[in-house]
């Protein structure tokens, strides 16, 4: 295994082995880190992707709606909510999500027991908890933003011009208010998606859901640095990679930096 | 008079003076963050759990620790009068190990934070202020940190720190915190400077002379303060979310101290028949932080603050 | 035969209070006034008589924590009972309204296109094509270049002129029958505010509305104006015609206003010192209104105006005034007429000069880094200018924005290090950069900036700024800076007790004068002062001027007099450098430069200052386009692009000369045509 040979040659050896896309052997399982980094990051993917095709078209719509009726019902009520999702950790939403949907009512399996040759897709039930407790930080997260700018651009003199021109209020909306202030909205969210990164981590562990986060943790457990170390840097490239794309989609909505 | 009484004096004097100020200070704080609702129901909550941690352990009503033959007797036994929050699978007091609990996620979120914030507005308002490669380089390094998810980061450093260097982990936590913080503080604190460097008090300041200590201290630093403070409060949410998350997954507070993090994992096995062991825990934590936010929510009313945060 | 007046727009007794957690303000107390089809009201007034707040109410856009009271009847019927309906098919329709600042008017994401169409589709019967005809058709009609084209650009992509132009055609999309102008010109340069002036001169005659211009610039209103309402502290206080108000005015305010502005800068003669309107104007939060709101600045007050509210006189050919004592109101009330006298320049040794001043902002960027095209190329602020300013004199330095008279200012000063030139002080080199130079030098030279409010550190109180000033400078003791800095309040007439505030409980003018104080503990030789007044009311002005000019002759110290204002610069100045993008145009003794020979940007300047006399006719030079922002060393003269007497090719391929004016007084114009054809004017 050439455990004989210095510590940082290793590394380097390491690091040009995995540029080109072999990660090795973890010393404690013997296994195939490519393998299991290979199995698993479909499955994080698969959650992660769910995850925010459900929460963030809602949470937008939600958040805009309380931003152009500040102090209604329904606004008031979404505060309170996204006040009490945003301070309750990811891992208590899901352990309580666990009690009612587990325990109690035993709708849902608690955690993710997967037998050899099933797949995420023959058991989609699994997915249900994960995706909810996730949706939940994410939604209350984009909701605010969502309000706040909607909030900042009704008091801009650009929406008093389109009010003065006797234009309809949901025309106002639809193309003065949303368009100024999704912008904005999705930078500082594509700026913030990290932290659902480690949301991510947490809820696999919570819910023993078959993806790389909890490979993460299980490496931490095993102390296995070289497992640690691979799949610390799967996720961060990944990271890296969802934030240029969030930069490269702001330039394109952003006609200032569009057209110069 | 002699050097030692006079050192004696001033000393005492300059005491004297540090605590009026840090009294009065601290009431101006209690005085704006009770303005609006939100911020006197956040208070309230944050006050009373800065109590529990710092005086808790002498209210607790039995030992958080004890592990004795006793105890096992009464494992999982549901809420009473005796045990409010119930007892857990080793027999112990959860209400007391709670409130124990609070001392230890308390202070190191505290300290963590704190020093997030020092080393951000240090970096920040100085590379904000002098610009040129010094910014460069600084903010280059803060994006570098910044490529990480924060608790991926946190992760990271808590192993390779446990590896490598024999300290107590409640030190690493809180210097994670710190650097995992820091960076994001840095860019928020910088921006803020950068809109008060071109103001022309700032520019009167160069123009009388200053040197850089006094410009970014008594000139711009007092200007961002509100900022920081805002600032500070969100990131202590944050800190409290990371270290509860470090606890549950096992790499915080070692037991048998008690971690309201760990206790929340550990009560997951009995949840079906004694929810209350992960429950209580679960619900000082949602209660602190909600008291948090409700503080920073009513410290930026009351100061009319934005509620949008740029990056 | 007279055309019948068809009246518009009737408000009466208007009343707009709105309630806050910190009191009532109430800022707009009893106004009224009557717009006609086809004529023009203008509405004068300082900031905070309620002017604002009065165009708004008659869109019915007030927050909700207002409360009106009084009528506003539009064509007969109350706008406060519209519902909500009604109002909405008004709006954009039959009233319509141009702002301020039109950068932030416009929609950033928008096409302007689009964004005039909107209005159009909304309220007219017109199908797609006829729609995109008629916007084609409002951005001819309101002077934008290439009108087919321009509706596919974004506002940022337009100059605020034309921004401005594209938000009167908005206003126009819908031939609305009244049209409320509210400081259309203000964020405008002279020379942009002249164009828009003419358009709105020009829309009386083809649009066939009651126009309602709302403007703090007396100048503007002279001009545009066919009567004059003016507003003092919430209340309509005088209303005539605008030859009627300029010629003899009726209202102690109205004369005190028009006696504040600067001269003309084209008119010749002596110049006169302003006078001033002492005192500040009445709170908008002060509840007892049971006296004339006026009375405690007014010179012909008595005893009966300071216990009675005056009733409104109207007189039988239309006008009225809120003042008992309106017939003993002529221009000497507010104190005689007297000469300035300068310093006679040949007494005069230099006290600073600069020779090659140069400057650039932004680098050279290419697109890879090292190789590739550029990307951006840093914009050339200052080109080789000299300046020499002389003992006890002031040089005023008069430019548009972008002209880079902000940057020259900063530069002599060290807060901008200048690329190459040097600064002399006494003939002794100083250091580009102001944390280069000794504490002496700095002394030497001090700033007063444009932003009052931002020239004082918020957190601290005013004693805490102007005895670190003292402390840095003089190295006083603690009595003595004590002593000194209550000195210098007096000095620029702020009662020491001042000291102890807050910057946020004093007034704009107010906070000024601190500034000034502040300047002046260093004792300094030479104070820049960057547009140090631009920002205050005319009345305001008046009083900071005075200041400024009181202390130069008590002190002996030099101005470098900043400002976009030829009137201003007029006043204060003994030379004046005119500056356009970088480069001097014109140099020389104040009289010489604002009369012939001129350099063609100095005549077109002068020509687009609005003169606040509506007898006077408006020279039609104007200049189109804005200041360029220069990239690139090209060969030719700097005003090529724009200038009305361009000779030809030589204006492009080499740069003009330097030409004495043939005064003997170091009057000097940087231009190809021959200096006596300079002399003939140009209409």
């Amino acid at each position: 295994m050439g455990l004989d040979r210095h510590p940082v040659e290793r590394y380097i050896s390491w690091i040009g082995n995995a540029a080109q896309g072999d990660l090795g052997v973890s010393p404690r399982s013997g296994a195939s880190i490519n393998e299991m980094i290979g199995r698993r990051l479909p499955n994080s993917a698969l959650l992660a992707f769910i995850a925010f095709v459900v929460a963030v078209p809602t949470s937008l719509a939600a958040g805009i709606f309380a931003g152009i009726y500040p102090d209604s019902r329904l606004d008031r009520f979404l505060s309170i909510g996204s006040l009490l999702t945003i301070s309750v950790p990811e891992f208590i939403i899901g352990v309580i999500l666990m009690l009612v949907f587990s325990s109690k009512l035993g709708w849902l399996p608690s955690s993710t027991i997967m037998l050899p040759g099933e797949t995420i897709m023959s058991k989609p039930e699994v997915l249900v908890l994960p995706i909810l407790t996730i949706t939940g930080a994410l939604f209350a997260y984009i909701l605010r933003m969502a309000r706040a700018n909607v909030m900042e651009v009704m008091e801009s003199n650009y929406v008093r011009t389109a009010v003065l021109k006797g234009i309809p209020m949901r025309q106002v909306v639809m193309k003065h208010v949303l368009p100024n202030a999704l912008i904005p909205t999705i930078t500082v969210i594509a700026n913030n998606v990290g932290w659902m990164f480690g949301g991510l981590i947490v809820v696999e562990f919570v819910f023993a859901y078959p993806g790389v986060g909890s490979l993460l943790i299980m490496a931490i457990d095993t102390r296995d640095m070289r497992l640690l170390q691979s799949t610390a840097m799967v996720i961060a490239s990944v990271y890296a990679f969802s934030n240029l794309a969030a930069d490269l989609a702001y330039g394109l909505l952003n006609p200032r930096i569009r057209y110069g | 008079m002699t050097s030692l009484q006079s050192v004696r004096n001033t000393s005492s004097s300059v005491l004297t003076s540090l605590t009026v100020k840090g009294i009065s200070k601290l009431l101006a704080f209690f005085s704006i963050a009770s303005k609006t609702t939100s911020g006197r129901i956040g208070l309230f909550i944050v006050l009373i759990h800065f109590l529990l941690a710092v005086f808790g352990s002498f209210i607790t009503p039995y030992s958080p620790t004890a592990f004795g033959a006793e105890n096992l007797q009464h494992r999982l036994e549901g809420p009473t009068f005796a045990h409010p929050f119930g007892t857990d699978h080793f027999g112990r007091d959860v209400l007391s190990r709670v409130i124990a609990g609070a001392r230890s996620i308390v202070w190191i979120s505290v300290i963590g934070t704190t020093l997030g914030i020092f080393l951000g507005t240090v970096v920040g308002i100085t590379s904000g202020y002098l610009g040129g490669w010094i910014d460069q380089i600084s903010m280059r390094f803060m994006d570098w940190l910044l490529s990480f998810p924060s608790l991926l980061l946190a992760l990271l450093l808590i192993t390779i720190g446990a590896e490598r260097f024999d300290i107590d982990e409640s030190w690493l936590i809180i210097m994670v915190i710190g650097i995992a913080f820091m960076p994001n503080n840095s860019r928020v604190i910088r921006s803020a400077s950068l809109t008060v460097k071109p103001l022309e008090f700032v520019q009167n300041a160069r123009l009388r002379g200053e040197p850089l200590y006094y410009i970014v201290f008594r000139e711009i630093l007092p200007n961002v303060l509100p900022v920081i403070g805002v600032e500070a409060t969100l990131r202590l949410s944050f800190a409290l979310l990371l270290t509860a998350s470090l606890g549950f997954l096992g790499l915080g507070v070692q037991p048998p101290t008690p971690d309201w993090g760990l206790m929340v994992s550990d009560g997951r096995e009995f949840l079906s028949m004694a929810p209350w062991v992960a429950l209580s825990p679960a619900l000082a934590m949602g209660s602190l932080v909600i008291g948090v936010n409700l503080l920073a929510d009513g410290i930026r009313q009351a100061l009319q603050l934005p509620e949008v945060r740029s990056e | 035969m007279k055309k019948e007046r068809e009246v518009l727009l009737s408000v009466a007794g208007l009343s707009v209070s709105f309630f806050t957690p910190r009191g009532t303000i109430r800022a707009v107390r009893d106004a009224s006034f009557e717009v006609a089809r086809g004529e023009v009201l203008g509405i004068v007034g300082e900031s905070g008589c309620g002017k604002s707040t009065a165009a708004f109410a008659i869109m019915g856009y007030l927050p909700k924590t207002a409360e009106i009271e009084g009528s506003i009847l539009f064509e007969g019927k109350s706008i406060s009972d519209l519902d909500a309906n009604e109002l909405r098919s008004l709006r954009g329709n039959r009233i319509a309204m141009v702002y301020q600042d039109p950068t932030t008017s416009l929609n950033p994401s928008m096409k302007i296109g689009l964004q005039v169409a909107e209005v159009v589709l909304e309220h007219m019967d017109l199908s797609s094509s006829q729609t995109s005809d008629r916007v084609i058709e409002l951005f001819e009609s309101v002077g934008l270049a290439d009108p087919d084209e321009i509706g596919n650009r974004y506002p940022h992509e337009l100059s605020g002129g034309m921004q401005q132009r594209v938000m009167i055609a908005m206003a126009l999309a819908c031939d609305p029958d009244l049209l409320i102008m509210d400081e259309p010109t203000t964020g405008l340069d002279v020379t942009t505010e002249a164009t828009i002036l003419d358009l709105v001169a020009s829309l009386k005659e083809r649009v066939n509305a009651g126009i309602l211009y709302v403007s703090h610039n007396l100048g503007v209103i002279a001009r545009v104006a066919d009567r004059v309402s003016v507003m003092y502290a919430g209340q309509t206080v005088e209303q005539s015609t605008v030859y009627e108000l300029f010629d003899s005015p009726q209202h102690p305010y109205t004369a005190g206003l028009l006696s504040c502005v600067p001269k003309p800068p084209q008119e010749g003669g002596e110049t006169t010192r302003l006078r001033r309107i002492p005192g500040f104007v009445f709170s908008s939060q002060e509840s007892n209104d049971d006296l004339c709101l006026f009375s405690d600045r007014c010179p012909l007050a008595n005893e009966k105006c300071m216990t009675q509210p005056p009733a409104v006189i109207s007189s039988p050919h239309g006008s009225e005034v809120r003042c008992i004592r309106s017939h003993d109101v002529d221009s000497d009330i507010w104190g005689e007429v007297e000469q300035i006298l300068g310093v006679p320049q040949s007494q005069s040794e230099t006290v600073l000069m600069a020779e090659q001043l140069t400057h650039e902002y932004g680098k050279h960027q290419k697109k890879y880094v090292l190789f590739g095209p550029e990307t951006s190329t840093p914009v050339r602020a200052l080109n080789e200018v000299d300046f020499d300013v002389k003992k006890g004199r002031t040089l005023g330095i008069v430019g548009e924005s972008g002209s880079g008279k902000s940057t020259l200012a900063r530069a002599a000063v060290g807060l901008i290090e200048a690329r190459s030139g040097t600064i002399k002080l006494h003939n002794e080199s100083l250091a580009n950069k102001v944390e280069n130079r000794s504490q002496d030098e700095r002394s030497a030279i001090q700033m007063v900036f444009q932003n009052p409010t931002a020239s004082l550190n918020p957190k601290l109180r005013i004693r805490n700024t102007i005895l670190r000033s003292l402390r840095r400078f003089a190295g006083l003791g603690r009595d003595e800076s004590q002593l000194r800095a209550e000195e210098l309040m007096l000095a620029v007439g702020l009662d020491p007790s001042y000291l102890d505030r807050l910057p946020s409980e004093l007034s704009g003018g107010e906070q000024q004068r601190v500034a000034i104080a502040g300047a002046f503990s260093a004792n300094p030789e030479v104070v820049v002062a960057d547009e140090a007044v631009s920002s205050l009311d005319v009345s305001v002005q008046a009083q900071v001027l005075n200041l400024l000019e009181d202390r130069q002759k008590e002190l002996g110290n030099s101005y470098l007099f900043i400002s976009h204002d030829l009137g201003v610069v007029r006043y204060l100045s003994d030379e004046i450098m005119v500056i356009y993008a970088g480069y001097v145009a014109e140099y020389g003794p104040s009289s010489s430069v604002l009369s012939l020979p001129s350099h063609p940007y100095t005549e077109a300047l002068l020509s687009a200052a609005p003169v606040p006399d509506p007898t006077v006719e408006s020279n039609s030079l104007r200049l189109e386009g804005a200041v360029p922002t220069m990239r690139e060393r090209f060969p030719g003269c700097f005003f090529a692009s724009r200038c009305p007497r361009k000779l030809g090719s030589i204006c492009d391929d080499s740069p003009p000369p330097s030409q004495d004016a043939g005064e003997g007084n170091g009057h000097v114009i940087s231009c190809h045509i021959p200096v006596k054809e300079l002399s003939a004017v140009q209409s």
